[in-house]
């Protein structure tokens, strides 16, 4: 505090470094744009250090808030108390209520072989740090890579979702809240199973985005997680929607400022394996065209051919569009036989003009993943046919998309 | 012998009061930057690494150097997450700031001094929310930076008398050969 009591030193000679170190600080900026996870070590590490300590200090520093929560609803204990009896009556005949769906859906579930639901594992940990912030919003959990914890897995409380891991160290992990500016999941409304993502912007309320112009949503819809990417689990509560300034918001159901302990959802849909790759599923066949013959490698002592006359590999494109003729056909060889490598196509084991759809199918051993084309089998009536699942997952994971974003 | 044992106490307590006002700072970004809030998340975390940097930076510069500035910048980076290098940065432009107009700073008492201090923040914070919004390549919300702006300014006063009593005590008195 220069208030006059003390003398002012000369200043240094320090105009070069101080070039130097700004450069150094720009470089920075722009190696953590390149490589997001520049720090991530060394900050587990840390973390992984004061973990005891955090623990300790956490405790009364929450009893402090909740001291400081619980003052004010002193004052309207009479009130709310009020409210929560309404509210309870109204919430047990909704109970009911859901008591008789869940056994409907049950049944339901049992008459059409639907896929049963994953199990996912959990992991039970507690809060033991929130760092609220102007760009980063996160908390840190007691549970890390030694308890099974991977990146990407979804946080939820007892209401909803949280957020997801982002980072984990042996003992500790990092939370992106969903309301945090690299947060972007993948979610459903409802009524109308309408999709978008949800973007967080470091307020309150995350924004949906990516919903198509022509839905429009209500106050009150439900939001939940829809599972695309396979990140997720689907139909885990979210929040409602709620519309500020002609935008559709999301009010979140969890708090993240109050929980104490959360669970950490272990999800990992098993990827669809594709079929192996018949001869008669080429394109060519199916096209109608006469498949390229195997050609036998070239002998070893055979002259490099001149780039003018030497003739490439050549690829059988598949076209996009199933049935149709491959785009590129294979050329002669001008010279001498070359190999020649014929793609498959995207959707294999389809006829030509056929559209299929992957299904899977209940088996009493298990789900199985199958590819049937969906009009050259029609199912019988009476027999169990295979279910077809009309949202294939999506490549974009919200850990693979938050990573870009970081 | 005697002068020699003089000359090696006197070396020794230059190194420690070269290297107090830089701890000072780690210390403080340290315990800005522990997961923990005393109003349930309502108030973003102080930028308390700026309160020794401004200090000694008016006051003895020659312990708080360009080089010394990045290395607190950076442990904050480490320890406060965001996208790397954002306060690295911050802080060094605002230290180049002050180091500039370190007489009209220094020349700051009372209220003055605060508001001189609140400049020093405004800049970091600016330069903050600029290389995010670079970063990101859109606009963040300007109301939690603000609040921090606030409860950082808010927070010098005491942070200030903290770091004057570090000063006397264990830096020492400005001594006359600088």
């Amino acid at each position: 505090m220069a208030n006059g009591t003390w003398k002012i030193a000369r200043r240094g000679n320090t105009q070069l470094p101080l070039v130097i170190v700004l450069a150094l600080a720009v470089a920075l900026v722009l190696l953590g744009k390149a490589q997001s996870n520049l720090f991530d070590r060394a900050r587990t590490a840390i973390i992984d250090k004061m973990q005891p300590l955090l623990v300790v200090v956490q405790a009364p520093i929450s009893e402090f808030d909740r001291f400081l929560g619980s003052v004010d609803e002193l004052f309207a204990v009479y009130h709310q108390n009020l409210l929560l009896k309404d509210e309870n009556a109204r919430l047990r005949q909704w109970r009911n209520v859901a008591v008789v769906m869940q056994d409907r859906v049950k049944r339901y579930q049992s008459l059409l072989h639907a896929v049963p639901d994953p199990d996912i594992r959990s992991v039970l940990s507690q809060v033991i740090g929130r760092a609220n912030r102007p760009f980063l919003q996160t908390m840190i959990l007691d549970a890390g890579a030694g308890n099974n914890v991977k990146p990407g897995e979804a946080v939820v409380d007892a209401r909803g979702m949280i957020g997801r891991i982002y980072l984990t160290g042996q003992r500790t992990s990092w939370v992106i809240l969903l309301t945090d500016l690299n947060s972007r999941i993948p979610v459903a409304v409802a009524p109308g199973n309408h999709q978008a993502i949800m973007v967080g912007d470091n307020t309150a309320t995350p924004t949906l985005d990516t919903l198509s112009q022509t839905v429009t949503l209500h106050a009150g819809d439900q939001v939940v997680s829809s599972g695309d990417g396979g990140l997720l689990p689907p139909g885990l509560p979210v929040g409602t929607v709620v519309e500020q300034a002609g935008q559709y918001r999301v009010a979140l159901l969890a708090d993240a400022a109050s929980a104490q302990d959360v669970e950490i959802l272990a999800f990992r849909r098993p990827p669809e394996e594709l079929p192996a790759n018949a001869r008669s599923q080429l394109p060519a066949v199916a096209a109608g065209l006469k498949p390229a013959a195997p050609v036998p490698a070239a002998p070893a002592t055979l002259p490099a051919a001149p780039t003018s006359t030497g003739a490439a590999p050549t690829h059988a494109l598949p076209s996009p569009v199933p049935g149709a003729a491959p785009s590129v056909q294979p050329k002669p060889a001008l010279t001498r036989a070359a190999p020649t490598h014929a793609l498959p196509s995207p959707v294999s084991g389809a006829a030509p003009g056929a559209p299929t759809k992957t299904a899977h199918s209940a088996q009493p051993n298990g789900a199985a993943t199958v590819t049937v084309p969906l009009q050259a089998q029609p199912p019988a009536f009476g027999t169990v046919a295979p279910q077809p699942q009309a949202a294939p997952d999506t490549n974009q994971t919200p850990a693979g998309q938050a990573d870009q974003d970081r | 012998m005697e002068l020699n044992e003089r000359t090696g106490t006197a070396m020794g307590g230059r190194l420690i009061s070269a290297l107090v006002p830089v701890l000072v700072a780690f210390l403080a970004v340290l315990a800005s930057s522990l997961p923990l809030s005393l109003t349930n998340g309502l108030v973003p975390a102080p930028l308390l690494g700026l309160v020794p940097i401004y200090f000694w930076c008016l006051v003895r510069p020659d312990l708080m150097t360009p080089a010394g500035v990045f290395g607190i910048g950076l442990f904050q980076d480490i320890l406060a997450g965001g996208p790397p290098g954002v306060w690295t940065l911050s802080f060094v432009v605002a230290y180049a700031v002050i180091e500039r107009q370190r007489e009209a700073f220094a020349g700051l008492s009372g209220l003055g001094a605060v508001l001189g201090f609140a400049t020093a923040v405004l800049i970091a914070s600016a330069c903050a929310y600029a290389t995010v919004a670079l970063y990101y390549w859109h606009a963040p919300p300007i109301s939690p930076i603000v609040a921090e702006l606030v409860v950082t300014v808010l927070l010098y006063i005491p942070g200030a008398y903290l770091v004057g009593v570090v000063h006397r005590r264990l830096v020492g008195p400005l001594r006359s050969d600088f």
